[in-house]
């Protein structure tokens, strides 16, 4: 395989380590390590850098060799890639985390209960919580959906809610929802096996907290909405090979014992869902579904997709297979209905919000769109369709073309922006491959939630990603982020 | 689990089928280039030429380069993109099946495949032609012998497993009856360029199937073309005999559909069965009075139906009743 070119000194591996103006997961002062990453440190400064590079070297290897990869398409090529995985751990002490898990369900729960009343009664539209307007224009929302009974009232089975730490505050908040098909789950548990096998010697001073029982909850969730009761059988639907996430869908099937299906693997036939099987067609009950609402069902949505199953929005209609997650999950998670969530979490649940949101200026009110014109150069203006880091303009980093670009955009579409005030996000020391030194980089955290119509179960941690690039912000695998393995540690005493 | 989606018994299928067809062609092309070392100069076209007719890729191999020797055909057999039969082509063809269809595969099986795929794409193309082609082909065909080594220990016995079983046995059946029939028309019109027979060629098919050792446990004389033909052809234990594989094909059909022997449940199960027979009961002498190419392309053309109406049985989609 290619080695990067590295320079590898004999220098201490956080000899000049710089904290910078953010907040430190790793350090509360210069060269004094926070409480529960002391151990973790003395470890790893007992360590030269080549050892650290030789460890690095054979995680990389193992992540090629068992083929985790993802796939990019801006090369035109669509190549297979590593994510990078940067080998010192986030930790997060449990304090802290109970705290995140606690709000993290409090926001699923409310989540689903917007789902369920948007295309139910729609009684917060009666209440006036929410603009009808603002609603009713979500690209996502669809209105097939109204009146759609899904099983067991969940829509929301599986989430994953981007975190960011303020440097300024040092507090959690939410940055955004994923309520469609979230992914990276298994980058969490692939994460975990590598980094137990590369770095073991680290654990052994920590209790960390067990990810692996993720697949089987998920599984026992899937199979608790058949509509046969008892009789489930469920299959994970992939867009295929191509799509980015293939190596996700494969190893979630794999861990949960049920079939990977194409789209051209599944038949309907008087609105009940069928696989083709060597032996004939085989009844299918739950689909855990990894393809976009668009793509699901050429009668009803993209009249073009090959990927979907034509039928199956009439299959799920009559009650005769369940869906995970629901149709339609994109009006929650809209970055302008985003700044309703709290909101909502007052409406539905009576509660305070236990996690704080981000300041969010919608561009379709009109005060806050010339707010926002007259501070593009301060705020980071996000299109509200689009994901993966795309369509984004960060403020104090972009030139003057780009910000003009972006204010000719809102102007012409006010409802497709909304703009937040850039947050300096926390960062946490990661080896940086081509200085062979360690220095602080951002990171956000995806943790994984999954929803049985009564309680949320938080997988502990989740997924950090890092923004590898000395400076930058983007953290999404498509723009040169990179993730670790995230630790919840029990604390002592 | 007993479900088993069409997809993936055409993936596993063809998984073992292009696995089988990367080895067997490292085989002939690593025997035949170190035989023609040994050659003099004016034979060499007699070698090279064959393995291309071999290969089914004569045609596409005209339109790439002026002429055949050891370096353009070694390049094209083993790393040429563009032919979709070469040895690097068939092994990224059995790693896309694999990755597919990875979640019904063990973890080991994946990563040996990966590995492989990663191993033989490492490999510099004009480097490896200057070194020789048997180390790039050792790899190849000790990646195979792993993929069937693992396969067996790792993944159940299930219905899964009858798809590679079928897949690599008809694959070998058919490159096996295509060698047989190459080097024979070959040989028997050489004496006449080359003078006396050659042995050395006969040695070398049978290398390349890995049969020389057993060939002379069996006959002590000299290589015989006819008892080499014999061996390759209905050797009933040699598991590079076309008997033994289309044999296993049997078995693994019958697997699939618990047929009893004597009946059958669809027509690749009847075609087979009547290729097996063939081969069971037929003896040498006859196969040439027949005519030994008009036989072997009789086989060559049964094994086709076979995997066609394989398809048709088990991975196309039936309707409903």
């Amino acid at each position: 395989m290619a080695a990067n070119p590295t320079n590898v000194t004999a220098k201490a591996l956080f000899e000049g380590y710089d904290l910078g103006a953010f907040y430190d997961e790793m350090f509360e002062g210069p060269g004094k390590p926070r409480p529960h990453y002391v151990k973790l440190f003395q470890r790893l400064a007992e360590m030269a850098p080549e050892q650290f590079e030789e460890r690095r070297k054979v995680a990389e290897l193992s992540f090629l060799l068992q083929g985790i990869t993802f796939t990019v398409y801006s090369d035109g090529a669509g190549t297979e890639r590593l994510f990078p995985f940067d080998l010192i751990p986030r930790i997060i002490p449990y304090h802290e985390w109970e705290k995140v898990e606690r709000g993290l369900a409090q926001r699923v729960k409310a989540l689903n209960l917007f789902l369920k009343d948007i295309y139910g009664p729609q009684k917060i539209l009666a209440d006036k919580r929410i603009p009808r307007s603002l609603v009713y224009s979500c690209k996502h929302f669809r209105r097939e959906m109204i009146g759609l009974q899904v099983p067991r009232g969940i829509y929301t089975h599986i989430s994953g809610i981007d975190l960011i730490r303020d440097s300024a505050s040092g507090e959690y908040m939410v940055l955004e929802d994923n309520v469609r098909t979230p992914s990276g789950v298994s980058y969490v548990l692939e994460n975990r096996l590598i980094m137990t096998r590369t770095l073991p010697e680290a654990f052994q001073a920590y209790g960390v907290l067990p990810v692996a029982h993720y697949p089987s909850e998920l599984s026992r969730i899937l199979h608790s909405l058949s509509p046969r009761g008892n009789h489930a059988e469920a299959v994970l639907l992939t867009p295929g090979i191509y799509n980015s996430a293939y190596y996700e869908h494969s190893f979630l099937a794999q861990q949960m014992g049920i079939e990977l299906v194409e789209g051209r693997d599944l038949v309907v036939d008087d609105t009940v869902v069928y696989m083709k099987t060597i032996h004939g067609l085989r009844r299918v009950d739950v689909i855990y579904r990894r393809v976009d609402d668009d793509f699901l069902d050429a009668l009803v949505f993209r009249s073009d997709s090959l990927m979907g199953v034509p039928g199956l929005m009439g299959a799920y209609r009559a009650g005769n297979v369940a869906l995970a997650n629901a149709v339609g999950n994109g009006v929650a998670d809209d970055k302008a209905v985003y700044a309703y969530v709290p909101e909502f979490i007052r409406y539905y649940l009576a509660e305070e919000p236990i996690l704080r949101s981000v300041d969010t200026y919608l561009c379709s009110r009109p005060g806050d769109l010339q707010y926002v014109l007259e501070h593009l150069g301060e705020l980071v203006v996000k299109a509200v369709g689009e994901s993966g880091g795309y369509g984004m303009l960060i403020g104090p980093a972009a030139d003057k073309a780009k910000i003009a670009d972006f204010r000719r955009r809102i102007q012409a579409d006010p409802r497709n922006y909304i703009a937040q005030p850039l947050i300096g996000l926390s960062r946490v020391p990661s080896f940086d491959v081509e200085q062979g030194q360690v220095g602080g980089r951002h990171v956000d955290l995806r943790p994984y939630c999954l929803f049985d119509g009564e309680e949320v179960t938080v997988v502990p941690g989740g997924l950090t990603r890092v923004a590898l690039r000395e400076g930058s912000v983007v953290v999404n695998s498509s723009q040169g982020g990179g993730s670790k393995d995230t630790w919840v540690v029990r604390e002592e005493g | 689990m007993t479900t088993m989606l069409s997809r993936i018994a055409d993936s596993l299928f063809w998984l073992a089928r292009y696995m089988e067809r990367a080895e067997d062609t490292a085989r002939i092309l690593d025997v035949n280039y170190h035989m023609m070392l040994e050659e003099s100069e004016k034979f060499l076209r007699l070698r090279w030429d064959p393995l291309l007719v071999m290969a089914g890729e004569e045609q596409r191999f005209r339109a790439l380069y002026d002429e055949a020797n050891a370096h353009t055909v070694f390049e094209f057999l083993a790393f040429r993109q563009d032919n979709p039969n070469s040895i690097v082509q068939c092994i990224a063809n059995a790693r896309e099946n694999a990755r597919t269809i990875r979640d019904r595969l063990s973890r080991e099986m994946w990563e040996d495949i990966n590995g492989l795929y990663h191993a033989v794409n490492s490999f510099d193309c004009r480097q490896e032609i200057a070194n020789g082609p048997h180390r790039f082909c050792d790899l190849v065909k000790f990646g195979s012998h792993r993929f069937h080594g693992v396969a067996d220990a790792t993944v159940p016995h299930d219905e899964g497993w009858q798809f590679l079983r079928l897949g690599c046995h008809l694959e070998r059946a058919e490159m096996t009856a295509r060698l047989v029939d190459v080097q024979y028309q070959y040989l028997l019109d050489a004496p006449l360029l080359s003078g006396p027979p050659d042995n050395h060629q006969w040695m070398a098919v049978l290398k390349s199937v890995g049969a020389y050792e057993a060939y002379h446990r069996k006959h002590y004389s000299q290589i015989e073309p006819e008892h080499v033909a014999e061996m390759l052809i209905l050797h009933p234990q040699h598991p590079r005999s076309i008997r033994f594989s289309v044999n296993e094909v049997q078995e693994g059909l019958r697997a699939l559909s618990n047929s009893q022997p004597g009946s059958y449940s669809n027509e690749a199960e009847r075609q087979t069965g009547k290729l097996l027979d063939r081969l069971r009961y037929d003896r040498i002498d006859e196969i040439f009075q027949h005519g030994l190419h008009s036989y072997l392309n009789e086989l060559l053309g049964s094994c086709l139906h076979i995997g066609e109406h394989i398809a048709r049985s088990y991975f196309y989609y039936k309707a409903i009743v």
